[in-house]
C-alpha cells in the first residue's frame, strides 16, 4: 500500500506538472526513496520449478546474512512466454528488477553494451563459495568475451526426446536410437491413432529444437558454430536443407497433430498431450520433468520415459552430442540497491541445500559436488541419465535463439515456424536465412 | 439538416409497431450466436477436472462445483479488480474535469484558440492509442511513473478525451442561445452559467462521457501490459492474460475468471440499464 | 428551442447589442485539457516520428540513422503483407458489423416486448472486456481442451476469420444500439407519407431509413474502422499473428518490433505509418459520408 500511494503521489505531482505545461524530465532517481531497508527485486520465469527460486528466497530473507545486509529479496515470476520482453522493458525503466533470471550469453547482451550489469569475475575470484561451488565450465558457458555475469541458479537443460511408457507398452514400441527407427514409430504410432510427436508449434522455441538436433546429427556441430559466429552464408550448407526437408516429410504425414500450431508449451498443452497418452512422444528441454511432476504427479513418476535424440544414418553428428541449456543464471543490474545482500543470496546459490533442493525437484545442479547428490533425486535414474549425457557430451551446443545474435533471433524463429507451417518450402527457409542481416 | 432538428418531435414516439420478419430471423439467428459462447463458458466453468476435457459444451456438466471460482479468488482476482476500479475512477474523474471546460469553451468561445482545439481533439479521434505506445514508453519511463496505476490511468485518460470532447460539444450545442442570455441578463458570469446552466443542461452528454472513458478503463489491456509488470498495479485485463499460463490447460478455471470478470459489469448493467445503454448511444451522435 | 433557431442565433447575433453582453468562457478554460491531451497524445506521436529516424533498444539513449528505418520500413516484405491482412481486417469487419448491426438495431428500433427484451440480451458480450472475450474464444477454440476441437486457429482462414468473428462478437452491441439510436430519430412522418404513396417495407428501407441513417453509420463507421485497428489484444491471446504472419496486423507487427525484436526505432517507423494511415482513413471517410459536413456546420456556429 505504500507502494501504491507513494506512485499516487508522484502521478498526481506529475500530472499537475503537465497540467502546468511544464514539461519537467521527471525526477530520475531512486535515491530518497528506497533506502537500503527496501527488499530487492528479482525477476524470475514463472514456471513450475519457480518454486525451488521461491523457498531459497524465503530461505535467506529470514537468514543471519540478510539481516546483516540489511536487505530482503522480493521474487516476481514472470509468465513465460512474456519473460524476455518484461525484462527488458524494466531494465529500460527506473523500476529495474536487482537480481533476474537469464540464459546468459545473447540473451544478456544487450544489458551488457549499456553496462547495466555487474561483471561478476572479482566477486567470484573473492569468495571461495562462488569460485569452487559451481563447474567452471558452466560459468563460463554463460559468460560474455569472457566475463561471467551470472550465477548458476537452475539445473542442467540438454534437449531430450521424452516418451510415454504406457502407449510404447500398449503398441509394442522400443524408444527409437536411429532416424529410421523414429520413422518407424511414427508410423506405428499413426496406425494406432495416436498423435506420434506432442509440438506445442505456438510457441516457435518448441519447434527450433527440432531444427537444431537434424542439423547436429545430419552435419555436425561445426554448422552451427558457424552461423552462430554471424555467417549468414552458412545457412546455405546441405545439413540445413536436409533438416528441413526431413521436418518437412514429418510434418507432412501428420506427426505432431494438425493442431500444433496453436498448442502452446507454456500453458502445459503440449506436456498434456504426452501425460495423457495423446502423443507419443516430446522433444523438449530437461525441464519437461518438472513441468510433468508440477502438472501430472503420477505420470512424471511412473509412465514418463527419456532417450538421447536418435542418429541419423550417415550423419556426421554423434549421437553423444547434446543441444540445449547449460543452465540459467541469476544476473546481477549495475543499480542494485544493496550489492551486500545480492552477493550474499548468490552465495546460497551455491550452498548443498539449494542444490539438494534442485535434485530434489528433478533437476542437475551445476554445483560441483552434483554428482554425488543424485541418489536422491525423485528419479535418480534420470539424474543420472542427464548427468552423464552431458559430462560425456563431446559438443554441447546452445539453444540457437539464445546463441544468434539478438537481431536474428525473432526472423530465425519466424522462418522456422513457417517451413513447420508449410508456408515455405525447406528451399525458401534456406533462402530466407540466408539472407538475415 | 433539417431532419435531424425533429428529433424531439412527438411524432417519434409512433415509431412503427410493423413486423419485419426477416430481421426478425436474423435476430433469432444472432441471439443463438450471443447465446451459445456465454452458455459454454459458463457449464464448461462448471466443470470439475475429470469432465473438463472432450466433454460436450452443450450439455451442462454431471456434477458442477464451484472449485474454478474458488481457485480465481485465490489468485489475486479481488485486487485485479480493485485496480480497474481504481483506474476506471481515475480516467473518468480527468477525463470529466478537462473535457466539460474544454467543450464549453469550444461551443461559447468563438476565439481562434478555441476553434483551434477543438480541430485538434477533432483529428484525435482517429488515431489508435496503441500506435503511440512506444513514445509513451518513454515518456512514462521518464516521468518514473513506469509499473504504477497512473502509467495507466494518464495515457487512456489522454486517449478518451477526443471522442468525450466531440460527444460533449454536441450536447452543449442543444443549449439555445436565449438561455445564455437569460442567465446574463440575472448577471451570471461565464463560471456561474457553466455550473448552473451548462452542466445542468448536460447531463446526458456528461454521463455519456463517463460511460465511454469508465469503458476505456475497463478495456484497456495494451498499456497495462507494457507499462505495469508487478502485482501490485496489475489491473484485470492483465491478470486474465496472465491465468492463461497460470491456469494453463485448466480450461473451466479459465473460463470461470472470465465469468467473474464479467460479474461486476453485469450488476451494473442490471440496475442501471436504462443509463448505460442510453448513455452509450449519446457516442453515436444524436 | 428548435435547431434553425440557435443557429441563427448563434451564427448571426442581428448586430443585436444584447447578445455580446453574455459573458463568454474565457480560452484559457481549455488549456488544462488541451496541454493534457498534448502531452500524452500528440507529443507521444511526435515522439514517434523522432524516434522512427533513431536506433534505439530501449536501454541506452536513442542514436540518429537519419531514414535507415523507413528504408527497411518499404522494403520489408512483412509491412506489405502486414498492411493487406490489417485493410482486410478492417473491411471485412466492417461488413459484417455494419450489415448485422444496421439490421439489428433497425429491428430493435421497433418498441415491441420481444425485442426490448431480446436487445437486452444482445448487449452482454459487450460487458465483457476485450480481453475477457479474446479468452473466452481462446479457451473454447483450444485444439485439444477447447470445446470446438479443432485446428480452427491454426489455418489462415480459421484464424482469420476467428479474429473478425470474435471483433464482431464484441462490438455488434455497441453498434446496434447507436443504429438503434439512429433508427428512433427518424420522423415518422416520412413512413406515412411513404405508405401513402405506396411504398413497400422494403422499398421504405432503401429510400428512408439508410439514408436517414447516414450519420449514424458514419459515425459507427469510424468508430469501427479505428476499432479494427486495434484488435492488437485479440491477435496476440488468440494467434500471437499466427499461422506464421498471416495475422500479423500493424500494430502486432509494432508490438513485436519493439517489445519482442527491441527494435524501437523500427517499430516507431511503424507506429507512424500507422498514425498516418488511420488519419488519412479516417479522413477519407468523414468525407465520403458527408460526416465532414456535419462538423463544419458544427464548427461554424
Amino acid at each position: 500500500m505504500e507502494h501504491l500511494s507513494r506512485r499516487w503521489f508522484l502521478g498526481v505531482s506529475g500530472a499537475t506538472l503537465l497540467t502546468a505545461g511544464l514539461t519537467a524530465c521527471g525526477s530520475g532517481d531512486d535515491s530518497g526513496e528506497d533506502g537500503k531497508g527496501g527488499p530487492l527485486t528479482a525477476f524470475v520465469w514463472g514456471d513450475d520449478a519457480a518454486r525451488i527460486q521461491e523457498e531459497a528466497i524465503q530461505r535467506f530473507n529470514t537468514s543471519p546474512a540478510a539481516k546483516k545486509t540489511g536487505g530482503t529479496i522480493k521474487l516476481q515470476r514472470i509468465p513465460g512466454s512474456d519473460y524476455p520482453a518484461k525484462l527488458r522493458t524494466a531494465m529500460g525503466s527506473p523500476s529495474a528488477p536487482d537480481l533476474f533470471f537469464n540464459w546468459g550469453g545473447g540473451s544478456i547482451k544487450a544489458y551488457v553494451d549499456e553496462n547495466q550489469l555487474i561483471d561478476l569475475h572479482d566477486i567470484i575470484e573473492s569468495t571461495p563459495e562462488l569460485k569452487n561451488g559451481f563447474l567452471p565450465s558452466i560459468i563460463q558457458s554463460g559468460a560474455l568475451d569472457g566475463r561471467p555475469y551470472g550465477i548458476p541458479m537452475r539445473g542442467m537443460q540438454p534437449v531430450l526426446l521424452f516418451f510415454n511408457k504406457k502407449v510404447f507398452a500398449q503398441n509394442g514400441l522400443q524408444a527409437p536410437t536411429s532416424w529410421d527407427q523414429l520413422l518407424e514409430t511414427n508410423k506405428k504410432l499413426k496406425a494406432s491413432g495416436i498423435q506420434p510427436f506432442a509440438l506445442g508449434g505456438a510457441d516457435k522455441w518448441t519447434e527450433l529444437m527440432w531444427v537444431e538436433y537434424l542439423v547436429d546429427r545430419i552435419g555436425g556441430p561445426e554448422v552451427f558454430r558457424k552461423i552462430q559466429n554471424g555467417d549468414a552464408a552458412a545457412w546455405g550448407d546441405p545439413a540445413v536443407l536436409r533438416a528441413a526437408e526431413e521436418i518437412k516429410k514429418l510434418v507432412d504425414g501428420g506427426a505432431f497433430g494438425k493442431g500444433f500450431s496453436s498448442v502452446q508449451y507454456n500453458n502445459g498443452g503440449a506436456s498434456a498431450l504426452l501425460a495423457q497418452g495423446k502423443a507419443g512422444m516430446h522433444l523438449m528441454g530437461s525441464w519437461e520433468y518438472s513441468t510433468q511432476l508440477g502438472k501430472f504427479k503420477k505420470f512424471a513418476e511412473k509412465d514418463l520415459g527419456w532417450v538421447a535424440f536418435p542418429a541419423y544414418n550417415g550423419g556426421q553428428g554423434d549421437i553423444k552430442n547434446v543441444v540445449g541449456n547449460p543452465t540459467n543464471y541469476w544476473s546481477l543490474s549495475a543499480r542494485t540497491k544493496n550489492r551486500e545482500a545480492a552477493i550474499a543470496f548468490l552465495k546460497t546459490c551455491a550452498s548443498e541445500e539449494y542444490a539438494k533442493a534442485l535434485v530434489a525437484n528433478g533437476d542437475i545442479p551445476t554445483t560441483a559436488d552434483a554428482g554425488a547428490l543424485l541418489d536422491a533425486s525423485p528419479n535418480p535414474e534420470f539424474a543420472k541419465f542427464q548427468y552423464e549425457l552431458v559430462q560425456d557430451a563431446p559438443a554441447f551446443t546452445l539453444s540457437w535463439d539464445q546463441a544468434v545474435k539478438p537481431e536474428w533471433q525473432t526472423p530465425m524463429l519466424t522462418e522456422i515456424d513457417k517451413l513447420f507451417l508449410g508456408q515455405s518450402s525447406p528451399k525458401e527457409f534456406v533462402t530466407a536465412l540466408k539472407g538475415l542481416k | 439538416m433539417s431532419h435531424r432538428s425533429n428529433d424531439r418531435t412527438p411524432s417519434r414516439r409512433h415509431w412503427t409497431k410493423r413486423s419485419n420478419p426477416i430481421a426478425g430471423l436474423a435476430s433469432f439467428v444472432w441471439l443463438l450466436i450471443v447465446l451459445i459462447p456465454l452458455y459454454a463458458m459458463i457449464t464448461t466453468s462448471l466443470a470439475g477436472p475429470e469432465e473438463a476435457i472432450g466433454r460436450n459444451a452443450l450439455t451442462p456438466p454431471k456434477n458442477p462445483t464451484l472449485d474454478n471460482y474458488g481457485l480465481v479468488l485465490d489468485s489475486g482476482f479481488s485486487h485485479y479488480l480493485w485496480n480497474t476500479t481504481l483506474t476506471a475512477i481515475g480516467v473518468v474523474v480527468i477525463v470529466v474535469c478537462l473535457s466539460v471546460p474544454l467543450s464549453y469553451v469550444a461551443v461559447r468561445n468563438r476565439g481562434f484558440w478555441a476553434g483551434g482545439a477543438f480541430r485538434l481533439f477533432l483529428l484525435g479521434v482517429a488515431i489508435p492509442a496503441q500506435a503511440v505506445v512506444v513514445p509513451l514508453f518513454l515518456l512514462i519511463t521518464k516521468l518514473d511513473i513506469y509499473d504504477s496505476l497512473w502509467a495507466i490511468i494518464l495515457p487512456t485518460a489522454a486517449f478518451a478525451m477526443p471522442v468525450s470532447v466531440l460527444v460533449l460539444t454536441g450536447t452543449l450545442r442543444d443549449i439555445s442561445e436565449e438561455s445564455y442570455e437569460a442567465m446574463a441578463l440575472d448577471g451570471a458570469s461565464p463560471t456561474r452559467m457553466l455550473f448552473q446552466l451548462v452542466i445542468p443542461l448536460a447531463k446526458g452528454g456528461i454521463s455519456t462521457v463517463i460511460i465511454y472513458s469508465a469503458l476505456q478503463a475497463w478495456n484497456n489491456f495494451l498499456f497495462a501490459l507494457i507499462f505495469t509488470q508487478s502485482e501490485e498495479p496489475r489491473v484485470l485485463t492483465l491478470g486474465l492474460y496472465n491465468y492463461v499460463s497460470q491456469f494453463g490447460v485448466n480450461i473451466p478455471a479459465l473460463l470461470a475468471s472470465v465469468v467473474l470478470s464479467g460479474v461486476p459489469i453485469f450488476v451494473v448493467y442490471l440496475v442501471a440499464r436504462r443509463a448505460l445503454v442510453s448513455g452509450l448511444m449519446g457516442v453515436g451522435g444524436k | 428551442m428548435t435547431y434553425p433557431v440557435t443557429k441563427s442565433a448563434a451564427a448571426a447575433p442581428k448586430g443585436d447589442v444584447r447578445a455580446t453582453h453574455v459573458g463568454r468562457p474565457h480560452a484559457s478554460w481549455a488549456l488544462p485539457g488541451v496541454l493534457f491531451f498534448t502531452f500524452f497524445a500528440v507529443v507521444p506521436m511526435a515522439l514517434a516520428v523522432y524516434l522512427s529516424l533513431t536506433d534505439w533498444n530501449g536501454l541506452g539513449d536513442p542514436g540518429f540513422v537519419g531514414l535507415e528505418n523507413w528504408k527497411n520500413l518499404f522494403t520489408d516484405p512483412q509491412l506489405m503483407h502486414s498492411l493487406l491482412v490489417t485493410v482486410l481486417l478492417t473491411v471485412v469487419s466492417w461488413a459484417f458489423q455494419t450489415v448485422i448491426s444496421l439490421l439489428l438495431g433497425v429491428w430493435a428500433a421497433g418498441k415491441q416486448r420481444n425485442r426490448a427484451v431480446l436487445s437486452a440480451i444482445f448487449f452482454v458480450p459487450f460487458l465483457l472486456s476485450s480481453t475477457a472475450i479474446a479468452l473466452l474464444f481462446f479457451a473454447l477454440l483450444d485444439p485439444n481442451y477447447g470445446v470446438v476441437t479443432g485446428d480452427t486457429l491454426g489455418t489462415t482462414s480459421g484464424a482469420f476469420l476467428a479474429i473478425v468473428f470474435v471483433g464482431a462478437w464484441q462490438f455488434i452491441p455497441f453498434h446496434t444500439l447507436i443504429y438503434q439510436g439512429g433508427a428512433r430519430q427518424i420522423p415518422e412522418v416520412l413512413y406515412q407519407a411513404a405508405a401513402i404513396d405506396g411504398a413497400t417495407g422494403l422499398r421504405q428501407f432503401f429510400s428512408i431509413t439508410l439514408p436517414q441513417l447516414r450519420h449514424t453509420m458514419a459515425m459507427s463507421g469510424v468508430l469501427m474502422v479505428v476499432g479494427s485497428l486495434t484488435y492488437f489484444e485479440t491477435v496476440l491471446i488468440l494467434t500471437q499473428g499466427g499461422p506464421g504472419t498471416d495475422t500479423k496486423i500493424l500494430p502486432y507487427l509494432m508490438y513485436e518490433a519493439g517489445f519482442r525484436s527491441y527494435d524501437y526505432g523500427y517499430a516507431s517507423a511503424v507506429a507512424t505509418f500507422l498514425v498516418i494511415a488511420a488519419t488519412g482513413l479516417s479522413l477519407l471517410l468523414v468525407r465520403v459520408t458527408g460526416f465532414g459536413k456535419m462538423n463544419s456546420v458544427r464548427e461554424g456556429m
